[in-house]
């Protein structure tokens, strides 16, 4: 009689529960906040995470024999509670840099955020954070130009950059659209921008838009005697009709495009971003969808995970949340995220949210962007808190001035000048403020008739995502 | 809803004529193109787009900014500015709504 097998399951933390282990510094590091079903013990259920989310769908048949198992597959290597909330705990997971494809952000998420969210094990599953290695890093092209260079394009240096939405909402003609923008860029904007959900509807098709933008950025150029810019929304229903609007915003001049990296996808961003490096272009990016991802405490991807991604895949802005404002952000979380975006290096600081140094090698940084329900009275704060190497990003902010959008648009500039002057001075700008923005408007009525619109203003909500260690 | 053919006026304007539109008459009260006693109600749009146009047009003299207003149109852009702004207040409009859509 033939031999007999079993069709034995081993358990998951016989192979990937590795508490022995001792990550190599080529090892990609992930940090997933695991919420088990009740009765599964952790340290099953944080080796399952880590074979399903590497090698854990190619072990259960005979060619475990071809494939170097103890090689490739992920290593939960370290449990940690998290603090206040014991329904959920930390997984540390190691992968080999040889499980991924170079430079490709979309294999990594692949394994890191793919089946393994859907896995019966869990509850909830969210991944906190990612340390890429620098090796892997440098096989990713990253931001096409960089803080620097962008910099030297438009030729401002010592204060953030200002910019504004123009908003669709009135169902603006693209010969009005590109009106908004010259009145923007006229009265002080250094850009102004498409909104996100801007592509190429009926009401504005994109080469009508792009013409009338580029021209209200020639006009604004020519009488100001700066270099302007627009947020060219070139995000397309596919790859190669996105390709098709950069290559047409690059030939009338434009020195700035725009892409929803999360809508669009990493692969199309990816590919959009090694073309702007080759043709000198600046790339913006906004983050519509990321909500659906990291907003919920227990599932999902964190946000600082999708800025390391963004870094990889390309982009030279990206929307951070402002912190003051109305909008969620929460302070010391959103500035480990603004860290992680310019840095060159960051190390581990988890009243920050940041659970591993990060090297970014000589991969340039991108340049947050605080947009969202935000004035002149909130310049102050973010200047202090975002620093020169930033976007300031108006919307209603600049359109909703009575004066009209110049108006705005100047009241913005002499704010965030009279804020950076201030600050080089030594003064304490949150605490000052007020005092700093009055002494700007006695010569600047744009400004003075800004203070008085939003002078009433009061954001007080909590923010529903909030770091672990604040539940200490 | 039908898009409404003609224009309300901007004494019945939503926000207290802090809109767009109101913006544009406003501009056209300041630098005389229509008599401060035109509030446009009847127009169509086309006519309220042919006002803009004028307006765009004198602002472009100045560059678009209060600033470089010369004193008889900064005065009356004033009075017109502060009175609409007071009634816009006094009929609920205030700062916030402009940011009240942003994501």
């Amino acid at each position: 009689m033939a031999k007999q097998y079993d069709a034995g399951v081993k358990e998951y933390r016989e192979t990937y529960w590795t508490p022995e282990y001792t990550p190599k510094e080529t090892d990609i590091l992930a940090c997933f906040k695991i919420t088990p079903q009740d009765g599964v013990p952790r340290e099953e259920v944080a080796a399952a995470v880590a074979a399903e989310s590497s090698t854990g769908t190619w072990t259960t048949v005979w060619t475990d024999l071809l494939t170097d198992l103890d090689y490739y597959k992920g290593r939960c290597y370290a449990i940690e509670d998290v603090p206040g909330d014991d329904t959920c705990f930390y997984g540390f997971i190691a992968y080999p840099i040889d499980l991924f494809e170079e430079g490709s952000v979309v294999n990594i998420l692949t394994s890191l955020v793919g089946n393994v969210f859907g896995f019966k094990a869990l509850r909830a599953l969210r991944l906190e954070d990612i340390r890429f290695p620098v090796a892997y890093v440098m096989t990713c092209n990253g931001p096409p130009q960089g803080i620097q260079v962008e910099r030297d394009i438009l030729n401002k240096y010592g204060r953030p950059l200002l910019g504004c939405t123009i908003k669709p909402k009135l169902g603006l003609s693209a010969k009005n659209y590109g009106r908004a923008c010259y009145e923007g860029l006229r009265g002080g904007l250094d850009f102004t921008k498409d909104d996100e959900n801007v592509n190429s509807q009926p009401f504005m098709r994109w080469r009508h838009r792009f013409d009338f933008v580029m021209e209200a950025i020639h006009k604004a150029e020519a009488e100001t005697g700066e270099r302007k810019g627009h947020y060219l929304n070139v995000t397309a229903p596919t790859s190669d009709e996105m390709m098709r609007r950069a290559e047409y915003a690059k030939e009338i001049g434009a020195p700035i495009i725009m892409h929803d990296y999360l809508t669009g996808g990493l692969s199309a961003n990816t590919q959009l971003a090694q073309w702007c490096q080759d043709n000198g272009m600046l790339l913006h990016i906004h983050r519509a969808m990321h909500a659906v991802l990291d907003r919920n405490p227990h599932h999902g991807i964190h946000f600082r995970v999708l800025t390391k991604i963004l870094r990889l895949s390309g982009g030279d802005h990206l929307h951070s949340g402002t912190v003051v404002g109305k909008l969620e952000g929460d302070r010391e979380a959103t500035l480990g995220w603004i860290d992680t975006m310019r840095d060159s290096y960051v190390k581990e600081d988890r009243s920050r949210g940041l659970f591993f140094d990060q090297d970014w090698g000589s991969m340039p940084g991108v340049i947050p962007v605080a947009s969202g329900g935000i004035h002149v009275w909130h310049m102050p704060a973010l200047v202090n808190i975002f620093g020169d190497d930033s976007c300031l990003q108006f919307g209603g902010g600049t359109l909703g001035h009575p004066w009209g959008n110049a108006a705005g648009a100047a009241a913005n500039r002499v704010a965030v000048e009279a804020c950076v002057e201030a600050r080089n001075m030594g003064r304490e700008l949150e605490k000052e403020g007020k005092d700093i923005l009055k002494a700007a408007a006695k010569h600047s009525p744009e400004l003075g008739a800004a203070m008085e619109t939003w002078k009433e203003i009061r954001f007080e909500f909590d923010t529903v995502d909030k770091l672990d260690v604040s539940h200490k | 809803m039908a898009r409404p053919v003609q224009y309300v006026g901007i004494n019945n304007e939503v926000n207290g004529g802090m809109t767009t539109i109101g913006k544009i008459i406003r501009d056209a009260w300041v630098f005389e193109i229509i008599p401060e006693t035109q509030t446009c109600e009847g127009w169509n749009l086309a006519g309220i787009d042919a006002l803009l146009d004028k307006v765009n047009i004198e602002w472009d003299k100045y560059g678009c900014l209060f600033s470089n207003l010369p004193p008889e149109i900064a005065e009356r852009h004033r009075r017109i500015h502060d009175a609409a702004i007071a009634k816009a207040r006094e009929a609920g409009w205030c700062g916030e709504i402009e940011t009240d859509d942003e994501k």
